[in-house]
């Protein structure tokens, strides 16, 4: 009203109050816009698995599952990592402590728990530690399937970091919560929505804890022999025999699995048992070096040294990596076969 | 420093002398871990690289507050890749501790984010 009964001198030289509210008030407009448009797109992408979960909800996954038999332990100060590891290996079948666990994976100077830690310790319970894929959809499909999943999360804001291992127990989708057992609270519902910008941080880090004769839902064959390597490193041999095992059942074809398990069963003398998984390897590999020199070297001990003269020469002819070791193998059975056994 | 290359050295000894009985009495089985690996010059290399890491990251430990044998231990139960994930970057790599402080102010950060869940 007042811009109206303005001087017309007046109004061409300034701008009315009137048309400056209404500029400002359409700059407001547009930057009200913008920060929306910054922070819906922003939300997007600060959590984009959970954006991308609307769409597409993972095959076969219920939307809600609770593992109520998951036991808690609560932590004590800065404790997480002990705590959430004792979690996931009571779940697997161990009866342990976090407290058992502190010096396999606390480290004092840090405060904290590493990673490689926390993937190291199982093993030498003869569990396999397998980290898995870090996307949403497997984490929701190892629960489904019944395993815990042990995550890292950073629980800080910007610079701030504030590590903490929690681990997966189950999920609410049409109530948007995953359920977590987290420091001291058994049942931490937390939104899909906060829980990925957490784990984002980690890169998206989590791994599963199974006895050796299970396989978790979401495993690739070379990730989960890797695993199964590396627990063998530590595990006792009957937990690595076992992992193996179950591992050939799955991908019958894994050579080195099969060489594996029958250089498990020669370390215990159990030569029949390891020239029956070689010649079944030898079968499906039939030009592979390290099959049939490991399977010669197998025979050989047994006595059946003209056998496995043939192997190892046919061997011979395969052009390997393995070549000086399979040489060697041959002298030994010619040496044995000179001598008369 | 000259002290902290004769106590890597000690550590490389050790973890070969408890590696040498494995090797030696299975001269002619070609072992798991040959198995996986291209070839045998690129084996050794790679052992030896193994080797040297383990032994760096075990007094690595130590100096990070742990004993020997706890040391030794943990690193025995890691891969390669695992141990070569820490080499050098102890100090820098994530340790997971307890969720305190500043959840408080994370709690405030998402009131607003909660408005949509999913």
């Amino acid at each position: 009203m007042t811009s109206r009964a303005a001087p017309a001198a007046v109004r061409n030289r300034t701008k009315s109050p009137y048309q400056m509210l209404k500029m400002h008030k359409g700059a407001r407009l547009f930057t009200g816009a913008f920060i929306l448009a910054i922070t819906l797109g922003g939300c997007a992408s600060l959590v984009p698995q959970t954006m991308a979960l609307r769409d597409a909800w993972p095959a076969g996954v219920p939307p809600r599952i609770e593992l109520a038999d998951v036991p808690f332990f609560p932590q004590t100060e800065f404790q997480c990592g002990p705590a959430a590891l004792a979690t996931t290996l009571a779940h697997a079948g161990l009866s342990l402590t976090p407290e058992q666990l502190v010096e396999q994976v606390y480290l004092p100077a840090r405060q904290g728990s590493l990673q490689a830690d926390m993937l190291a310790a199982p093993r030498r319970y003869g569990v396999v530690s397998y980290p898995i894929a870090g996307r949403i959809d497997d984490l929701l499909r190892e629960v489904a399937a019944g395993n815990p999943v042990l995550v890292l999360q950073d629980n800080g804001v910007a610079l701030f970091s504030n590590w903490h291992y929690a681990v997966v127990a189950g999920f609410d989708y049409p109530a948007g919560e995953l359920l977590l057992r987290s420091g001291e609270t058994r049942r931490h519902a937390v939104p899909f929505t906060v829980f990925e910008y957490t784990w984002k941080k980690s890169a998206y880090w989590a791994m599963v804890t199974l006895p050796p004769d299970r396989i978790p839902a979401t495993a690739t064959e070379s990730a989960y022999l890797s695993a199964v390597v590396a627990m063998a490193r530590v595990g006792d041999a009957k937990a690595v025999a076992t992992a193996y095992t179950t591992l050939l059942k799955r991908w019958p074809d894994n050579i080195t699995a099969s060489i594996a398990l029958a250089n498990t069963h020669y370390e215990r003398g159990e030569l029949p048992d390891a020239e029956a998984l070689l010649r079944k390897a030898a079968a499906r590999h039939p030009d592979s070096a390290l099959v049939l020199n490991n399977l010669a070297q197998t025979l050989s001990d047994q006595g059946r040294n003209t056998e496995a003269l043939k192997l190892v020469e046919h061997a011979l002819r395969a052009d390997s990596p393995f070549a000086a070791a399979v040489r060697e193998t041959r002298e030994t059975i010619l040496s044995r076969l000179a001598s008369g056994k | 420093m000259k002290l902290t290359l004769k106590n890597l050295l000690c550590q490389v000894l050790v973890i070969a002398t408890m590696m040498l009985p494995f090797q030696s009495g299975q001269a002619a089985m070609i072992g798991t871990d040959q198995a996986n690996t291209v070839a045998s010059a690129q084996a050794d290399r790679v052992a030896l690289t193994s080797l040297l890491n383990r032994a760096e990251t075990i007094s690595q430990f130590q100096s990070m507050g742990l004993d020997a044998t706890l040391a030794s231990a943990r690193v025995a139960a890691m891969s390669d890749t695992e141990v070569q994930s820490l080499v050098g970057k102890i100090n820098a790599l994530p340790a997971g501790a307890d969720s305190g402080l500043a959840l408080l102010i994370l709690v405030v950060f998402f009131i607003w984010f909660f408005a949509f869940r999913r």
